[in-house]
């Protein structure tokens, strides 16, 4: 082997055999997408699936401990101190009044613009504007219990009010049986001020505990309660679908990574005539196989850095078209698909050494 | 000859065959395996869903307004209209009564007494279901407890067996309980009524619901039935069902389609076509999607079961790669058997027929193979993650269905893999091919 420097059998190798050394760049570039693609989407899966979870509304309840003298009024500044920027914070004032026809019914005071963002569920034909104050917003089931949808007659103990009834609420809950209107003309009107605030922690179970102890802390006197069977679900599906995915990333990993090692390393036992050629000319087993490997880590690489950029692409485009948000490519996953083209490349070149090194050059040679 | 050649293939060549096998093998159990998962996906997650209580509601049509605050009755309704309980087993006959999973019907009522040592009780007090048998064969089991997971029990839920003419069985919410020192075993006497006697409750547990039903009491449906006076009356039902995703189709009112199209609306499983049918079955009844629980297990149903096909191509994409690489190889490693075959005079038809009947019977049998194998690893990993109910689902996730289009896919990917490897094979030259590799 002196006369040929090891560089040019390489760089000869991978030009001459352009079809096979290509169709090898394939399958190490599809395991390399592959590899990334699940990873990327592994890696923000927990990020978007609790995203998801917001579409449930509120996770913590703040009541005051005496409903008719409601919260304090900075409690909202407060929780805005303590929560984290994008949780989403409605407040709410009950009372009871009675309704033009003489039936009890729940009226409530809240801010629209924050209820339409945290209770998406909430089926409204039109929503009222935040400025007006004299709007309604009806329950299915109490509008039954009015006259007048559009001018809507309340009385609380002898104060009367009238509103304009603009859109009507579908929930199937609770809600169906109330009436809505803006928080400061129910204020004005019943002299009764909030008294409870929905939030909608984003996050596992783990930040809505720690929020949770936020709040108490921060809220002394106030009642601070989860509830409970959102924030259990939640974790448990995430983390159902976190170990699912898991297993699906594994199971497909393996797959792609076992066919790569199976062309790999067929293309390489096809090439012991080369072999035995070289060492009929003098070549060391070790410096042979040293070449096989050199060859197979350069197209490794080649199909990482290919891979990389195929399977961030997948990974947006899935992201996309799944969760409607994109997940960008991250740096953190290259390391492992890095590592995992590397071992698969290793074991293709290394695997049929034993194949190798019982030929006999003569015998190969000579064709049998 | 054509089948001896076939045969000889199989028997000498076994390596070639074995890898070619191996990565089909590979590919249909990945294949199948995320099939058989993302199809039955749907069903585990509305189990765990389950866990965010009922998603249609049932009441009277002729109802009164609720006054409700925070799940507190603050002017409790007083007579009102009530649904009869015997009605109930009619939701076992409506269209889609097997995606009914839990019925929970409720019957309000106060409870007003002494517990033996002598404190009052004026509490609010629920009827319900605990372990009902809805309908008569194959009889749904079900109840309360099992339609709110998130409720902690200490102790041991009431009976409804162990309601008699004079007493029965009951659980006390966490705040009741420890208001009135109630532990499992105290007897709380009722007063009598107008029309009904006293009776005794026996409280069997201590529940803990985080929400205002830790200030009630839960009892059996028959003996609030009883103490109330009002036989096989009851207030609300909740019913927790399977549906399909709401759509635009799906918010469509029945009413205003053509009948062809009401038909299709009818037959989808939608919370509202689901509602729209329990109505008909339950005369004076009314009933609601729970929007707040129906609207986003939607979502989230959508978004993971959208995740698993998306996967599911993924696996199947880089499957389809994995084997019509392994096929080319396979083929190309031949090249001087065909240059032989060739020049001794077998027509290219004839050639080619050999190859693709190889590769043909490979991905049958590894692809039946892979099948079983997929199927077994689904099982293993549904009943690994969603370890819940029972050991039955470990074995249950062998569909049918699958079979024939895991074997088909590896079949169409197997030959199409085959075929530009045998096409480069067919026009090179047989002396070129034989002169290079000698």
């Amino acid at each position: 082997m002196s006369g040929l420097s090891m560089s040019s059998i390489l760089r000869r190798s991978l030009i001459h055999r352009r079809t096979r050394s290509f169709s090898a760049l394939i399958a190490l570039t599809v395991s390399a997408a592959v590899a990334t693609a699940l990873l990327t989407l592994y890696a923000d899966l927990d990020s978007k699936l609790h995203r998801e979870f917001r579409s449930f509304g509120a996770n913590v309840v703040v009541t005051a401990p005496d409903q008719a003298h409601g919260l304090p009024p900075d409690t909202l500044k407060k929780i805005g101190l303590v929560t984290s920027p994008d949780a989403r914070i409605a407040e709410f004032g009950y009372a009871v009044a009675t309704t033009d026809r003489g039936t009890p019914v729940v009226v409530a005071g809240t801010d629209f613009g924050a209820i339409r963002e945290l209770n998406s569920w909430w089926q409204v034909d039109t929503w009222p504007s935040s400025t007006q104050t004299d709007v309604a917003l009806l329950g299915q089931r109490a509008a039954q219990f009015v006259t007048n949808e559009h001018s809507v007659q309340l009385d609380f103990a002898g104060h009367p009010l009238t509103l304009r009834g603009v859109g009507k609420l579908r929930t199937g809950g609770d809600e169906d049986s109330r009436i809505y209107l803006p928080l400061a003309a129910f204020s004005a009107w019943t002299g009764t001020q909030a008294s409870v605030i929905e939030i909608q922690i984003p996050g596992g179970a783990s930040e809505v505990e720690a929020s949770i102890t936020r709040l108490r802390e921060a809220l002394p006197g106030m009642k601070v309660e989860p509830v409970r069977q959102l924030v259990e679900g939640e974790s448990r599906i995430v983390d159902k679908t976190h170990a699912l995915m898991y297993g699906a990333v594994l199971l497909i990993a393996l797959t792609v990574a076992v066919s790569v090692l199976a062309t790999l390393s067929a293309s390489v036992l096809e090439r012991r005539r080369d072999f035995a050629l070289m060492k009929a000319l003098g070549g060391t087993q070790s410096s042979l196989m040293a070449m096989f490997l050199f060859e197979a880590l350069i197209l490794a690489l080649g199909g990482v850095v290919a891979g990389y950029v195929l399977g961030s692409a997948a990974a947006w485009t899935i992201g996309k078209i799944n969760f409607h948000t994109a997940s960008w490519p991250r740096i953190g996953v290259l390391p492992l698909v890095l590592l995992l083209n590397l071992v698969i490349a290793t074991l293709a070149a290394l695997l049929p050494v034993r194949v190798l090194r019982s030929l006999e050059p003569a015998a190969l040679l000579k064709g049998e | 000859m054509f089948f001896r050649l076939l045969m000889e293939s199989f028997r000498r060549q076994r390596r070639r065959k074995l890898l070619a096998g191996l990565a089909i093998l590979l590919g249909t159990t990945a294949v199948t395996a995320m099939l058989a998962l993302a199809t039955t996906i749907g069903d585990r997650i509305h189990q765990e869903l389950a866990v965010y209580g009922a998603n249609i509601v049932v009441y009277p049509a002729a109802d009164q307004l609720e006054v409700k605050v925070g799940g507190v009755d603050v002017k409790p309704v007083s007579g009102g209209a009530l649904l009869h309980e015997s009605d109930l087993a009619k939701l076992r006959g409506i269209f889609w009564a097997n995606n009914i999973t839990g019925v929970s019907p409720e019957l309000p009522i106060r409870v007003v007494g002494k517990t033996a040592s002598g404190m009052s009780v004026d509490a609010a007090a629920t009827g319900l279901w605990f372990d009902h048998f809805l309908g008569k064969a194959d009889a749904l089991k079900t109840g309360t407890a099992a339609m709110h997971p998130w409720w902690k029990i200490q102790g041991s839920w009431p009976k409804e067996e162990a309601t008699t003419d004079t007493g029965s069985e009951a659980v006390a919410g966490t705040v009741l309980a420890s208001h009135l020192h109630l532990t499992p075993g105290t007897v709380i006497q009722t007063n009598a009524g107008g029309n009904t006697a006293s009776r005794s409750l026996r409280i069997t547990g201590i529940v803990s619901a985080g929400d205002d039903t830790d200030n009630q009491l839960l009892l059996p449906l028959n003996a609030a039935q009883q103490i109330a006076g009002t036989p096989d009356a009851v207030r609300r039902v909740e019913v927790s069902a399977r549906t399909k995703p709401e759509d635009t189709f799906a918010r469509k009112d029945p009413d205003t389609l053509s009948p062809a199209q009401r038909e299709i609306w009818y037959c989808r499983p939608y919370a509202n076509s689901i509602a729209y049918q329990i109505r008909e079955a339950i005369p004076g009844a009314r009933a609601e999607q729970v929007r707040r629980v129906e609207q986003s297990e939607g979502t989230v149903l959508k978004r993971i079961s959208g995740l698993m096909w998306l996967i599911s191509a993924a696996a199947l994409l880089a499957a389809g790669f994995a084997v019509s690489a392994a096929m080319a190889t396979a083929i190309l490693e031949r090249q001087g058997e065909i240059g032989l075959m060739r020049s001794l005079g077998a027509s290219k038809t004839t050639v080619a027929l050999l190859f693709y009947t190889e590769a043909g019977l490979l991905a049958v049998f590894a692809g039946g193979l892979g099948y079983l194998a997929g199927s077994g690893l689904a099982g293993w990993l549904g009943a690994r993650i969603f370890a819940s109910e029972g050991p039955a689902s470990a074995g249950s996730l062998l569909i049918p269905v699958l079979f024939p289009v895991v074997v088909t896919l590896a079949l169409l990917v197997a030959l199409a893999g085959s075929t530009p490897a045998i096409r480069r094979a067919l026009t090179t030259d047989p002396s070129a091919i034989l002169r290079a590799g000698a």
